[in-house]
């Protein structure tokens, strides 16, 4: 072998080895600082949905560290709108608990009339002879969940004309309570005569249950000190008028440098398409949800909120249309009387009508605004859609599941442009 | 159009780049800013990127504030001596403008000679329809001696045209008078050119 050969050689050999062990400090890297990617990414894309706004902005003239603020001040105030939109819609703490009263007693009273539960609540027609090892439990959990404390209690019954519990004036929420009080008094005695009935589990100790060692305080500080970072990267990159594409751009060798534009192109083109597209989307999911549910009965008022938070959610696959449902079974649970468009609807089927309106809004949703409004935006399967934010979920919580599709998407379009440039420029 | 065909349409263009004689008739100013030396260009390696900017053919019009926009969206490129900066064939996806040392223009001849078409200068620019529209590149440009290039890619024009649409427009219509003078000049170079030769052989 010759020298020049053997020079060659020491040469791949040396840049193999440099390559490899700066590929394995930056997984090591990754992986330390991991905690670190989700703050990052979401104030990188939220400072990519408000980069247009400053840009208009300072087309009339107005600096661009002015137009952030103005932005900061203008999303302040919304913000401060609609909390305070928000608590006038959150029931006082008496309301909160006859809003309990009337759970209970809705669900328990639904049980049992579709179950055709006997007095005791142990017999009960066919369907109850057949689900009744899962949905017993499950009952006794909501009722465990929704019964009063004693505190509650005490508070409720203060809050009642006469206050005390002896009083015989009819009220329809003291009925409720006693009724409730009596079914959770007789599923306790028909768990213990069930034969291999566990015992109804103890309550949650707490919101920081399985939250790591130390305690809430230490949970909490460590949340502060990861999310710490995002307001800061958010303004940083707000700010940003193209040093960090060119800074990008600079550490790209010569040849590669046309096809890292074109890549970065591609990219920005693709997430402003997704994200153009999921805000019509969900616009269109919000009224289509608030339309529907008002023809079935829902009163306006709640059928707007209950569009607006479906319309929130739907970055979220399918979650949006998860909320809208849940939200419309809830009403259907509690309303004591509603005034549908449509004759057939009335107070026992409105659940059904509910379901069936938010299944036509997903498939509104599916067939006609999905190919219109995203038709432009990554396709992705719906297998890989699953998968993906399962896995989000699984490595990052919900934040995980809230960037999974954005994130699998700009990646697809990542490995896509890049081969094709590389083709293009004779790189591969 | 494809490269082939585009080559026929600029028939001339190796006569039009030959090297001028020093007592030829001085090339008009736009001419000059294009394929020669500005002469009122003044060397600032290292130097202002503004200052620099507003002393090319492509960007001159601009106003400061403007010419200070793009120089935040521009990309400052180094290219060693013989690198090359674009190729023949390969699709273009920016323009270039040459901030110091000098550029040579070549073309794949049949036999696939490379044929030396120009050398260029600063504050020359080259590329510029790869700024404009996805074209595949019907020269290549290389770098004689170290260089230093300023790049504005197509995307960065498209983002400037969406929040600045002024600013973008004065780039494009300095980017159609260049094209038009361009080809300006090659049909006299084809038609006219070829006959003051003949004439001057005559003599």
């Amino acid at each position: 072998m010759s020298a020049r050969n053997e020079g060659l050689l020491a040469g791949l050999l040396f840049k193999s080895l440099v390559g490899t062990a700066a590929l394995l400090l930056a997984a090591f890297l990754l992986w330390a600082l991991r905690s670190l990617i989700v703050p990052v990414l979401v104030s990188g894309l939220l400072a990519y949905i408000c980069r247009p706004m400053v840009s208009e902005l300072e087309r009339f003239r107005i600096p661009r560290g002015l137009a952030i603020g103005l932005l900061l001040l203008v999303v302040a105030l919304a913000a401060l709108f609609v909390v305070d939109r928000l608590r006038t819609l959150v029931p006082s703490q008496t309301g909160a608990v006859e809003l309990k009263i009337r759970a209970l007693y809705a669900i328990n009273e639904r049980y049992r009339g579709l179950m055709d539960l006997d007095p005791t609540l142990t017999k009960g027609n066919r369907l109850y002879q057949l689900v009744r090892a899962d949905s017993d439990p499950l009952l006794d959990r909501v009722n465990q969940l929704l019964a009063l404390t004693p505190e509650e209690r005490s508070l409720f019954y203060a809050s009642r004309s006469g206050g005390a519990a002896t009083s015989n004036s009819p009220d329809r929420l003291l009925d409720q309570d006693r009724a409730n009080l009596q079914t959770i008094d007789l599923r306790t005695r028909a768990a213990r005569i069930a034969p291999g009935a566990e015992s109804l589990p103890p309550r949650p100790a707490g919101l920081y249950e399985g939250s790591p060692a130390g305690g809430p305080v230490s949970y909490l500080a460590q949340l502060l000190s990861n999310w710490i970072i995002a307001p800061l990267v958010f303004l940083f990159l707000l700010s940003d008028t193209g040093q960090l594409k060119r800074g990008l751009l600079s550490m790209v060798p010569n040849r590669l440098f046309e096809p890292a534009l074109i890549v970065l192109a591609d990219l920005d083109h693709a997430l402003g398409d997704w994200l153009r597209g999921l805000f019509l989307e969900s616009c269109l999911l919000g009224i289509t949800v608030a339309l529907l549910l008002t023809v079935v009965g829902i009163p306006l008022r709640w059928a707007i909120g209950i569009g607006l938070f479906a319309a929130a959610t739907n970055a979220v696959p399918y979650l949006g249309s998860a909320v809208a449902l849940l939200g419309g079974l809830a009403y259907a649970l509690l309303a004591q009387q509603i005034h549908p468009l449509i004759p057939m609807v009335s107070i026992d089927n409105l659940a059904i009508w509910v379901i069936a309106a938010v299944v036509l809004a997903e498939v509104i949703k599916s067939a006609v605004y999905e190919p219109v409004v995203l038709g432009g935006a990554v396709k992705l399967h719906p297998l890989v859609v699953v998968i993906g934010v399962t896995g989000g979920a699984i490595l990052f919580g919900f934040v995980g599941v809230l960037l999974a599709v954005p994130a699998i998407s700009m990646f697809k379009v990542f490995v896509a442009s890049t081969a094709r440039q590389l083709n293009a420029y004779g790189l591969i | 159009m494809n490269w082939k065909d585009r080559m026929i349409a600029l028939v001339g263009v190796k006569n039009l780049l030959h090297p001028r004689q020093d007592d030829a008739e001085p090339l008009d100013p736009s001419a000059r800013a294009l394929f020669h030396p500005n002469p009122k260009f003044r060397h600032e390696t290292g130097g202002d990127l503004v200052s620099f900017l507003k002393q090319t053919a492509l960007f001159g019009d601009l106003k400061p504030g403007e010419l200070h926009r793009l120089a935040r969206i521009v990309h400052e490129r180094s290219y060693r001596d013989g690198e090359s900066i674009s190729e023949e064939g390969k699709p273009g996806a920016a323009l270039f403008v040459l901030r110091s040392g000098a550029v040579e223009i070549t073309r794949r001849a049949y036999g696939g000679k490379q044929v030396l078409l120009a050398t260029l200068e600063p504050p020359a620019s080259f590329d510029e329809l790869a700024a404009v529209g996805e074209v595949a590149r019907w020269n290549s440009a290389r770098a004689r001696g170290p260089v230093s290039l300023v790049a504005l890619g197509r995307s960065d024009l498209d983002a400037l045209g969406g929040h600045y649409p002024a600013t973008a427009n004065k780039i494009l219509k300095q980017l159609a008078r260049i094209t038009a003078a361009r080809l300006q000049m090659l049909v006299e170079s084809q038609y006219f050119g070829g006959q003051d030769q003949e004439s001057e052989r005559e003599r």
